[in-house]
């Protein structure tokens, strides 16, 4: 089951679920993420994926990585031990084109915490599905 | 658990350094320090020490190239329970620190020492160390060289150099004990045990697998010790041998310790060329090691002891080894992270507090190597929460100090431990541009909203252990970060508990302590006043004598958007400050909290010292802000920059920059930062400000100026005229040397004398001496729109129509500078430059109130007939009752009453009545004053006496009444009517007569007739005055003018003919009363003589008529029912009058009924002139010019 999802742009955040804990688990999968970005591997065909993949397994969650065109990070909190990279790049796919529905609401302030109910919804749903086609 | 473990910790001897007798700590931190520089010891350099007792067990040692190492631990450490199983977990030697200085008795610091080795029963070497010893005590330790070492005072190096040798002594000796060791232990072997292995299970061993599990680990410790001795060849021999004991029988626990000792002896001896394939190898092994770890995990004894700190040291020390190749080789890091992942993991079954706290502590220390700054914050956290389970102050001091550590990871750390960003420092110079460029990263840095819950949980545990661990200053540090950031997301009371704990930790503070960190409030720039309008500074050039000709604004703007634009366009606003004048800078507070902010003292913060700041003490309420003036004196020539304010609140001194807050502003008007403080506050928007550059000025001087007599409004009415004095005192420190005064504003001709001599006498004027200048002012008429707002006003008020308004004032501008060169006392520091000069700006607090005003003028014309008696009509003193025309007649002014010769009558008395209102709460005296040009004196028959100025009576005017003042027009009329007047008209028309300059003629006439208007209505002054001191001057001018358009000629010229009727009977009976003196008795010849004043001067040739009419304006000489008899001629008469001159024409009348009649001469002028045609407004040249006497009266008495 997904615990976690949040998006982590140059400034913004949103959580699907609160707990102080994954607030830290997303703030320190986040060196991965600065590590993958600082260091990209040359070869070619990871060159322009923005799928981090697993960034860490921790305790009982894993931790999956997405990275925009435009450094916004999404990160995915799982407790599934058992997840096929399929599920979470597709899942990341659809999550994304969510936050852009989002963020190209012209009321949204590029920065700040997204507001909008819709996109709430939107997310629960995926993250619904994703437990759903998972399983 | 240990800390700091790595694969070449099993090859360090231990150390314990001991401090003996009394050693300060800084001392002892001092020789500790130097003892770690000795941590390495070359096998070469100890040769000399070393003596081969019997063959050395160390056959492979490298002499040449290997090394012993030290471990050091100061004050020592508490035996471990796993001795036996790594030797080098022992305490292999003792070294004590005896500071001779602190300890004088040597003797005792011998037995101290003894006593403490006692406690370190492995230690093979023992030695204590005395420095810097008098010579009393080198004498007295001479004695005890076995045990007491003593170092002859010496500076640093040599002392350095000394510790060196008895190191390398120290090795030697170690070594030559290991020798021992392992021969014995080679020959006898030894029992090895480690808390791991129960009774039970040993006694059931077999008998042959426990000698053979006896003898592994015999070899395993030899092994051990040839690591220690630097001999890794020798080590991996015993330890090839020890693994295979040790796997034959399942003794894995061994096995893992032989295995790590092999690596670490492969380490050991490849240590100048470690490479992949060595990288390799030691994983492999290393992840052997830490299998077999976990499999030597043996149930029964797993709540008592158990191998899994084992397993985590030897995770840590993989991690450690890999994170140190990392540095060469990046892509290691995912292994490394899984490793401290499975650490982190393994330590949750930790039993021991004390392991888990080393494990966490190593995992953060490991994770930041890699640059995993925030799993690194993260595992402090946990070392900190760790901590603070301990109920103790060292504990808590411990986890604050932690918890500080990962604040930069949080970016919520303490400006303290900021290092200085480079720009502040550059900014601190005159390039203050770019402060304008917000720093994005700074914004961010500052206030990353995003990990606010974070952030905000880090610093609460940073508070709570400050608290515990008794650190005021952290606590205060503490909260003052979470109010200041995250006061939108704490509640009210959880924002008044902070603001206790602030209070709180202040209170155990010595006060005047300074924190890094603001607290509340947030503090911005509002803006720079520029100087007040009494203290303008003005660019002086040397070049340009009357350098305030420029500077003045032009025109009646105070702000003219031209001269305003300038400093905009070009880069920087400019601010001159003077020393030793005092300055003000506006900066606005805010307080978003809950609760009542009291602000013991806030000032400016001028880093440069050339400044000195007046402190204020302020209180906000709950989120509001405030606007507050700080104030200072520049003590200093030069550049000055104010970077923010000092703020005293909350006890604690603390520095606000304003840069900090632009910051804070801009974020929040991003959206980057949870709310803009002020904002919240109801404060408005405030735009940029643009810190202008300042730079102080030598003093200069500086006019204080104030109008004696209060510097309040002085009220005026309309057209007052008064004096005022304006004191100027000179309140600088540098003489007046020039000064100017001009005018600028509305209304600058209201102002009648300016004292310029006044001023330019008094020059140069001392600081501390006071000039006072008259000046005569004359207040303006209000004009409508005036009124209005006045009138309006003080119908609404019901009070004085107080009417200020700055904008219609004149102003006095007073440029002033002090000396054009300087007394010496600055040099190059202002150049060539002239010290500006100043601009006193003085406007003159005047008030107009409306006083009498002016309804309606007109001209009335009075016609009163005169009566015909002896005299000749000529003016007289005589009195009339047409006095009425002036009210409240007197007696005593008789003189300047208009008379009225009842001989002659007032035919075409032209009188100006001006209607006046007044609609003040005063009283008003009206004062009409003619003044007569004495041009045409030599004529004066009109001037009755010499004077030239006829005052009337004063007309009273009471509050809210109006009246009317007559003005008689009558001696304006000139005595002879001559072309003059018409001079240029005739000359025009006469010579041409066509139409061809009519229009131009017309023109002339016109222009010629308002001059003559204008001279007439400025002989006319209409004086007043209200009270004891205010007088003035009416204006009446336009209205006048507007009365007399129509008629001026008639008031001006006289009549071509004057007639006058007289009787001429001198044998006048008896007459009672001056009534019948001149009376006419009926049926009675009375002779009478008609009068023809010629006031031309030409000859007038005219046909004279005369009438009679009785009451009933019948003619009655003439007709059937005719009353009047006469004798001589009445009609057509000829007579030629010369020029000025009178001629007569006598006749008699005989009334036969008596009463009242009206003799009335006309004639009709003959061959008139241009002049008299003028006069007569005729147009056609044939036209008869007729002139009709003004009539006489005749009281004709009954003879009854």
């Amino acid at each position: 089951m997904i615990v976690c999802v949040a998006v982590v742009g140059h400034q913004s955040f949103t959580e699907a679920d609160d707990a102080l804990k994954l607030h830290h688990i997303v703030h320190c999968s986040l060196d991965v993420v600065d590590e993958r970005v600082n260091n990209p591997k040359k070869s070619g065909p990871t060159l322009n994926e923005t799928f981090l993949g697993l960034l860490y397994p921790t305790e009982n969650y894993k931790v999956y990585g997405y990275l925009t065109n435009t450094k916004v990070k999404f990160i995915l909190v799982t407790t599934d031990l058992d997840v096929r990279d399929v599920d979470v790049r597709n899942f990341f796919r659809r999550f994304h084109a969510a936050y852009v529905d989002a963020v190209s609401n012209p009321f949204h302030v590029p920065g700040k915490k997204i507001t909008s109910r819709t996109f709430a919804e939107r997310v629960s749903n995926i993250v619904k599905s994703f437990g759903l086609s998972s399983t | 658990m240990e800390p700091d473990v790595s694969i070449e910790t099993s090859c360090m001897i231990r150390i314990a350094v001991l401090p003996v007798g009394t050693v300060p700590a800084s001392v002892l931190r001092d020789y500790f320090s130097m003892f770690l520089r000795h941590h390495t010891i070359p096998l070469a350099a100890i040769s000399s020490f070393y003596t081969e007792h019997q063959k050395s067990p160390f056959a492979q040692q490298p002499w040449d190239a290997g090394s012993i190492r030290f471990k050091f631990l100061l004050g020592g450490a508490p035996p471990s329970p796993w001795e036996d199983f790594q030797s080098n977990r022992k305490i292999l030697a003792v070294i004590g620190i005896c500071h001779c200085p602190s300890t004088p008795d040597l003797d005792s610091a011998v037995e101290q020492f003894a006593a403490a080795c006692k406690s370190y029963s492995s230690a093979l070497v023992q030695r204590c160390f005395a420095f810097c010893p008098c010579d009393s005590q080198l004498e007295d330790g001479g004695k005890k060289e076995d045990v007491l070492r003593l170092f002859p005072p010496a500076d640093h190096q040599t002392l350095d150099i000394h510790l060196q040798t008895m190191m390398q002594e120290i090795a030697a000796s170690l070594l030559m004990d290991f020798e021992k060791w392992v021969l014995k232990a080679e020959s006898a072997g030894t029992i090895l045990k480690t808390p791991l292995d129960s009774q039970a299970s040993l006694s059931s061993e077999e008998v042959l697998k426990a000698k053979k599990r006896r003898l592994g680990r015999a070899q395993k410790t030899i092994g051990d010790y040839c690591l220690l001795a630097g001999s890794p060849v020798d080590a991996s021999a015993h330890y090839t041998t020890a693994l295979e004991l040790a796997r034959l029988t399942g003794d894995f626990f061994w096995f893992a310790g032989a295995l790590e000792g092999s690596v670490c002896a492969l380490l050991m001896d490849r240590v100048s060329h470690i490479d992949a394939v060595l990288e390799d190898e030691v994983k492999y092994q290393y992840n052997n090691v830490i299998l077999h770890y976990r499999k030597s995990f043996i149930q029964d004894n797993a709540q008592r002891v158990s191998p899994l700190s084992f397993e985590l040291e030897a995770t840590l020390k993989l991690a450690r080894f890999l994170c140190s190749s990392y540095l060469c080789r990046r892509n290691l890091s995912k292994e490394v992270v899984e490793l401290l992942t499975s650490a982190a993991d393994g330590g949750k079954s930790l039993i021991d507090v004390n392991d888990r706290l080393v494990l966490f502590v190593e995992i953060a220390r490991l994770f930041g190597t890699i640059g995993y700054q925030r799993k690194a914050a993260f595992f402090s956290r946990q070392v900190a929460q760790l901590y603070l389970q301990q109920d103790n102050k060292f504990a808590a001091t411990s986890a604050m100090q932690v918890l500080a550590m990962t604040t930069k990871a949080y970016r919520v750390q303490s400006k303290a431990s900021m290092p200085d960003p480079p720009h502040t420092k550059k900014q601190t110079g005159p390039s203050h541009t770019d402060s304008g460029k917000m720093h994005h990263h700074l914004v961010v840095s500052l206030f990353e909203s995003q990990w606010s819950t974070l952030q905000m949980v880090v610093l609460r545990e940073i508070l709570l252990s400050a608290v515990r661990a008794g650190d005021p200053l952290a606590a205060w540090s503490a909260a003052a970060r979470l109010l200041r950031q995250y006061y939108p997301l704490i509640t009210p009371p959880g924002q008044n508990g902070l603001a206790s704990a602030l209070n709180n930790s202040a209170e155990r503070l010595p006060s005047g302590t300074r924190s890094a960190d603001p607290a509340l409030p947030f503090v911005r720039l509002h803006s720079f006043p520029l100087h007040p309008s009494q203290m303008d500074i003005i660019k002086r050039s040397p070049t340009k004598e009357d350098w305030w000709a420029g500077s003045a604004p032009s025109g009646p703007f105070i702000y003219t958007p031209f001269s305003k634009g300038e400093p905009n366009d070009t880069s920087k606003q400019e601010l001159v400050w003077i020393v030793g004048e005092p300055v003000q800078v506006l900066v606005e507070l805010a307080n978003p909290c809950g609760f009542d902010l009291r602000v013991d003292s806030i000032y400016l913060t001028v880093h440069s010292g050339s400044f000195d700041a007046f402190p204020i003490s302020v209180d906000l309420p709950p989120n509001s802000s405030k606007v507050i003036t700080l104030s200072g004196i520049p003590t200093s020539v030069g550049p000055i920059t104010i970077p923010g304010c000092t703020v005293h609140c909350f006890g604690v001194i603390t520095e606000h920059h304003f840069k900090d807050v632009d910051n804070l502003l801009l974020g929040a008007a991003q959206g980057l930062v949870l709310s803009d403080p002020f904002r919240c506050c109801g404060s408005a928007k405030l735009r940029n400000i643009s810190v202008p550059s300042i730079s102080v000025v030598p003093p200069l001087p500086l006019l204080v100026s104030h109008v004696l007599g209060g510097d309040g409004a002085i009220m005026l009415y309309e057209g007052e005229i008064r004096d005022i004095w304006v004191s100027l005192s000179n309140a600088g420190t540098a003489p007046v040397e020039q000064a100017h005064i001009s005018l600028s504003g509305k209304n600058q001709d209201s102002i009648i004398s300016i004292p310029y001599e006044t001023l330019k006498s008094v020059l140069p004027l001392k600081p501390g001496a006071e000039v006072i200048l008259p000046l005569t002012l004359k207040a303006w008429q209000l004009g409508p729109m005036d009124f209005e707002i006045g009138g309006g006003r003080a119908a609404a008020s019901g009070s004085t129509g107080r009417q200020f308004k700055d904008a219609s004032v004149p102003t006095l501008l007073i440029h002033y500078a002090g000396p054009s060169t300087d007394s010496g006392d600055v040099t190059s520091a202002t150049g060539s430059t002239l010290p500006p000069g100043r601009r006193l700006v003085l406007p003159l607090q005047v008030c107009v109130l409306p006083g009498m005003s002016l309804i309606k003028a007109r001209l009335l014309s009075m016609e009163i007939p005169a009566h015909i008696g002896k005299a000749h009509p000529k003016p007289m003193h005589e009195d009339d009752p047409t006095t009425e025309t002036v009210e409240e007649s007197e007696r005593k002014m008789e003189k300047r009453l208009v008379k009225i010769d009842p001989y002659r009558g007032s035919w075409g008395l032209r009188f100006l009545e001006l209607e006046l209102s007044n609609p003040t709460d005063v009283v008003f005296e009206i004062g009409v004053s003619v003044q007569l040009d004495g041009t045409d004196d030599n004529n004066l028959s009109t001037n009755q006496d010499g004077s030239t100025e006829y005052g009337y009576p004063k007309t009273r005017i009471d509050r809210d009444y109006s009246a009317r003042v007559l003005v008689p027009l009558e001696h304006f009329k000139l005595p002879v009517l001559d072309d003059s007047f018409f001079m240029r008209d005739f000359c025009n028309e006469g010579s041409t007569s066509s139409s061809r300059s009519s229009s131009f003629s017309e023109k002339n006439t016109k222009a010629e007739l308002n001059a003559s208007i204008k001279s007439l209505i400025s002989r006319i002054k209409v004086r007043w005055q209200s009270g004891r001191n205010s007088s003035g001057e009416l204006n009446i001018k336009d209205a006048v003018h507007t009365a007399l358009q129509t008629s001026v000629m008639d008031v001006l010229l006289p009549d071509p003919l004057t007639f006058g009727f007289r009787l001429t009977r001198d044998n006048s009976s008896p007459q009672q009363g001056s009534d019948s003196k001149d009376s006419v008795l009926a049926n009675d010849m009375t002779p009478m003589e008609v009068l023809v004043r010629n006031n031309t001067k030409e000859m007038i040739k005219m046909s004279l008529g005369i009438s009679c009419r009785d009451v009933a304006g019948e003619n009655c000489i003439e007709g059937e029912k005719s009353t009047v008899l006469w004798a001589g001629v009445l009609n057509g008469i000829t007579m030629e009058v010369p020029p000025l001159q009178e001629s007569k024409h006598t006749f008699s009348l005989y009334f036969l009924v008596p009463g009242e009649y009206t003799l009335v001469a006309a004639a009709v002028i003959e061959d008139a002139n241009d002049v008299l045609r003028a006069r007569a407004k005729t147009d056609s040249p044939d036209e008869p010019i007729y002139c009709r006497g003004p009539p006489f009266h005749v009281r004709v008495l009954g003879t009854a």
